[in-house]
């Protein structure tokens, strides 16, 4: 019993001092503020010259997180700008849906990317957990440069915070072998629909997601349906079970007709596979999978607006990619430079060159290479009639519900508005006391 | 001579080291001084701070002043570095009582006339006769902070407000809200439906898998076994394979076989002039698929533990039943399966308690769907654990999984413990009454 405990306590001694070391330390450099002197203050930085120019910090050196799909539009945009300001930029790749849940994971403790890229119904909650640095030195430029939906859906609170690179949403992509022309409603796509669809041989004259809220917005919101009300600000009023919504779902049931099949049997892969065969005839889907289907298609491909609900022209969601500046990076200016660099016309013509996305840059709107390519300009038409995204935290409760609601009415034919009453229940659960 | 006993006591008591040094063991005695120091200089800088951190958790969060952010206190941090502290703390309070009791041992030993040792020796005694406790030292401090104390930090979070949209550091704070978390678990309609759903389909899943896979097993290793059986290597091999393959390429090739338009099994049924089934959309048949193809993947598992335990009955037991002329029936009820049982109930327990958690086969077959309208975040399939990971990775619930994360634990360990405590190679009877 006499001595043993003496290796054991040198052990001891040296173990907790390198935990505490190291433990603490990480710890305090964010928690205390006199403790470091790099995370204290990230701000916008107040020595902005007089013409706008930010000068980048000695020695920076940024990461940014990129989409695997974009990615090499940000690697090229990565080599430019290293070769301008000597600043070199490493790309991750982190899909753009997840990268606010892992911002707040790792912004705090200092690993995250200094500039970051998301859709932007993520806005809201990034900002209001202080994760992004506000769009300030830059922001006469942005504005002025980029289309006003566009800020609309970049801004929040009344204040602006991204660096729009492109708008999306979605289309009707066709097969012109198959349809002569575009269908101008969807009552046109159920007749036509009545002709092809054969579901033994696996051909259907229509597909999209049907259990997805995102691609089924049409039907919401083209009859008076919303989802947040006051241009998505109101969290108390909550549209997708109002008379319009339950209007435009009448179309949506009747479409089973055109596609019958559990929604849950139709994933992109499936789509996307049918579509480049022949066997679906029309898709509604986004610029993502453009490249794939030129591709496929070649000149058979078409692209129109989505077909008229009721007589009224279909009204889709459209997302705002933006770059944002983590609050926490070490290098503001720096990040405030690249956010500005790969958002520029000449950037934003890159990446629709690079994957087929719509410019928010108005000079690049109106120049030749977006006018000239039709598939672009089928797609800008719908853009005209699509509502942002809200951007205001609670659209973070709104999909599970919501497409959990759209497989119970298209699956299980359970009647729109029983289905949405209880999907809007839920939210709102989660909005108040589900969520304390 | 009662005083160098007390003497020595109350020297380490007053700091750590004294009564070493009063015992003539100078080196150990400043070693311990020296941890003292280290201590006190430690704990004066960080004790009042972690006390303070574990109870309110933070009072100012993360602000933007004249658009510059200044950091606040980021309460998950702080309940981390607070509990950092607060174990080095018990650590040191068991040095501390171990100090005393040494200097007041050592005192004893005086009394009675013998030397204390020196440093050398004391390292011997340590090296020779207390190898093991001093070896196992290091892993135990690794353990205590790299297994033990997420383990607490985790348990933790159920009993605060952490959770998104409203109680994410570092802008906002979180709280403790005490036993809330589990209030509204148990009884906010919204959450409490959910709850009951997945965890009877929790149960309902782990009795069924288990229960198929074992039987199973057991009939694939019986018929395999029986005498005449030719090229039993081959079969044993094909059997193996489900096994041998990655469940993450199996379960995602099997998830594009059932789909209900497009998959195979469908191609097939109707081809054959069967009606089609929704395999993976309806919630009565998508649990049908789970169970089946959680046959196809454990069978080969219980079979391989089976086949070895069949080789291990001796022959002469069945030589006996022949004499006494018992069927082939009643020589597997009374011979084989009760062996069988004997050895591999343990095991049974322990595929049991992970079937309760068998993530990858729900979620690469699954993902827990078909959705069902009147869940919060969980589908027809999804088991507590998966569901875990639907609030956690895609909601931020963290506390509301951390508590289903508590409630999982509290299941498992005492079905398993009651379990095991049941069986009979537990109580270590007689095999066969």
């Amino acid at each position: 019993m006499k001595m043993k405990k003496m290796l054991m306590l040198c052990a001891t001694v040296t173990l907790a001092f390198s935990i505490t070391a190291c433990g603490s330390n990480e710890v305090k450099n964010n928690a205390t503020p006199e403790a470091s002197n790099t995370t204290t203050e990230t701000a916008a930085p107040e020595e902005v010259i007089a013409d706008g120019a930010l000068q980048p910090e000695e020695g920076a050196t940024l990461t940014v997180w990129e989409s695997k799909e974009e990615r090499t539009f940000t690697d090229e945009m990565a080599k430019q700008f290293e070769e301008k300001y000597g600043i070199p930029v490493k790309v991750e790749e982190v899909q753009a849906t997840d990268q606010v849940t892992k911002l707040t994971q790792d912004g705090p403790s200092g690993l995250a990317a200094d500039i970051v890229m998301f859709p932007h119904d993520n806005l809201g909650r990034a900002a209001e957990a202080g994760l992004l640095l506000t769009n300030e030195a830059l922001a006469k430029e942005t504005i002025a440069n980029n289309t006003p939906a566009s800020i609309q859906g970049v801004t929040f609170n009344g204040e602006l915070y991204g660096y729009p690179r492109a708008a999306e949403t979605y289309a009707l992509f066709y097969n012109k072998e198959l349809v002569k022309e575009a269908p101008k409603s969807f009552d046109d796509v159920i007749e036509f629909s009545k002709t092809f669809t054969d579901k033994s041989k696996n051909r259907y004259g229509i597909m999209w997601e049907p259990g997805n809220l995102y691609f089924n917005y049409p039907f919401i919101a083209t009859g008076g349906g919303y989802i947040f009300g006051d241009n998505g600000t109101n969290k108390e009023d909550i549209g997708i079970n109002s008379a319009g919504a339950l209007v435009g779902l009448q179309t949506y049931v009747k479409l089973k007709a055109a596609l019958p099949i559990k929604s849950a049997d139709i994933t992109s892969d499936i789509k996307r596979s049918l579509f480049n065969a022949g066997d679906v005839a029309m898709d509604i889907t986004g610029p993502w999978e453009l490249a794939g289907y030129k591709e496929a298609l070649g000149d058979k491909l078409g692209i129109a607006p989505i077909p008229t609900i009721d007589g009224k022209p279909a009204i889709s969601l459209s997302g705002i990619k933006a770059w944002y500046v983590n609050s926490f990076t070490q290098y503001p200016n720096a990040a405030q430079l690249f956010a500005e660099f790969a958002s520029t016309k000449e950037a934003q013509l890159l990446l629709n060159e690079k994957v087929g996305s719509i410019p928010t840059n108005n000079e690049a709107l109106a120049s030749d290479q977006i006018k000239s390519d039709p598939f672009v300009s089928g797609f800008a038409q719908q853009v005209i009639n699509s509502q942002p995204m809200p951007t205001i935290p609670e659209m973070g409760n709104i999909w599970s519900p919501v497409n959990a609601a759209f497989p119970e009415i298209w699956d299980n034919g359970k009647d729109p508005k029983e289905a949405m009453d209880k999907a809007v229940q839920q939210i709102k659960d989660l909005n108040g006391g589900a969520t304390k | 001579m009662d005083r160098y006993r007390n003497k020595a006591t109350i020297l380490s008591l007053i700091s750590m080291g004294l009564g070493q040094i009063y015992n003539r063991q100078f080196i150990k005695g400043f070693v311990y001084l020296l941890i003292e120091a280290y201590a006190i200089i430690y704990f004066s800088s960080n004790l009042g701070r972690s006390l303070w951190g574990i109870v309110t958790l933070g009072d100012t969060p993360r602000m933007r002043v004249n658009g510059k952010w200044i950091d606040g206190d980021h309460s998950i941090f702080i309940l981390i570095q607070s509990l950092i502290t607060i174990l080095l703390l018990i650590i040191f309070v068991i040095i501390y009582i171990m100090n005393v009791r040494d200097a007041r041992k050592t005192a004893e030993k005086r009394e009675n006339g013998i030397q204390p040792n020196s440093f050398k020796q004391s390292i011997r005694y340590v090296l020779d006769y207390k190898f093991a406790q001093a070896f196992l030292t290091l892993p135990a401090i690794g353990i205590l902070f790299f297994t033990v104390m997420p383990i607490i930090f985790m348990v933790m979070l159920a009993f605060t407000n952490y959770s998104a949209p409203n109680h994410i550091p570092p802008a906002k704070l979180i709280d403790w809200v005490g036993f809330d978390t589990f209030r509204d678990l148990i009884s906010l309609k919204t959450w409490s439906h959910t709850f009951y759903g997945v965890l009877t389909w929790t149960i309902i899943w782990a009795v069924l898998s288990t229960v198929t896979t074992y039987f199973g097993g057991l009939l694939v290793a019986l018929l395999i076994n029986q005498k005449g059986i030719k090229f039993k290597g081959l079969w044993r091999t094909i059997l193996i394979i489900p096994y041998a393959i990655p469940q993450l390429i199996s379960l995602l090739v099997m998830r594009n076989m059932f789909n209900g338009q497009f998959g195979p099994v469908n191609q097939y049924l109707g081809y054959f002039g069967f009606g089609q089934l929704p395999w993976l959309t309806d919630p009565f048949w998508a649990k049908v698929t789970v169970i089946v193809v959680n046959m196809w993947v454990g069978i080969p598992v219980s079979m391989i533990l089976i086949m070895g335990v069949l080789t291990t009955i001796p022959r002469d037991m069945y030589e006996a039943a022949e004499v006494d002329g018992a069927s082939n029936y009643q020589k597997f009820r009374i011979v084989t399966l009760p062996m069988i049982l004997f050895t591999t109930a343990p095991t049974l327990i322990a595929q049991f308690a992970g079937n309760i958690n068998n993530f990858n086969a729900i979620f690469l077959l699954t993902s827990g769907n078909p959705v069902v309208g009147d869940y919060q975040y969980a589908g027809a399939t999804d088991l507590l654990v998966t569901w875990l990971y639907k609030l956690t990775l895609d909601q931020n619930k963290y506390n509301m999984a951390s508590a289903v994360g508590i409630i999982i634990f509290l299941i498992i360990a005492s079905f398993s413990i009651y379990n095991y405590r049941r069986t009979k190679s537990f109580k270590e009877e007689d095999m066969i009454q």
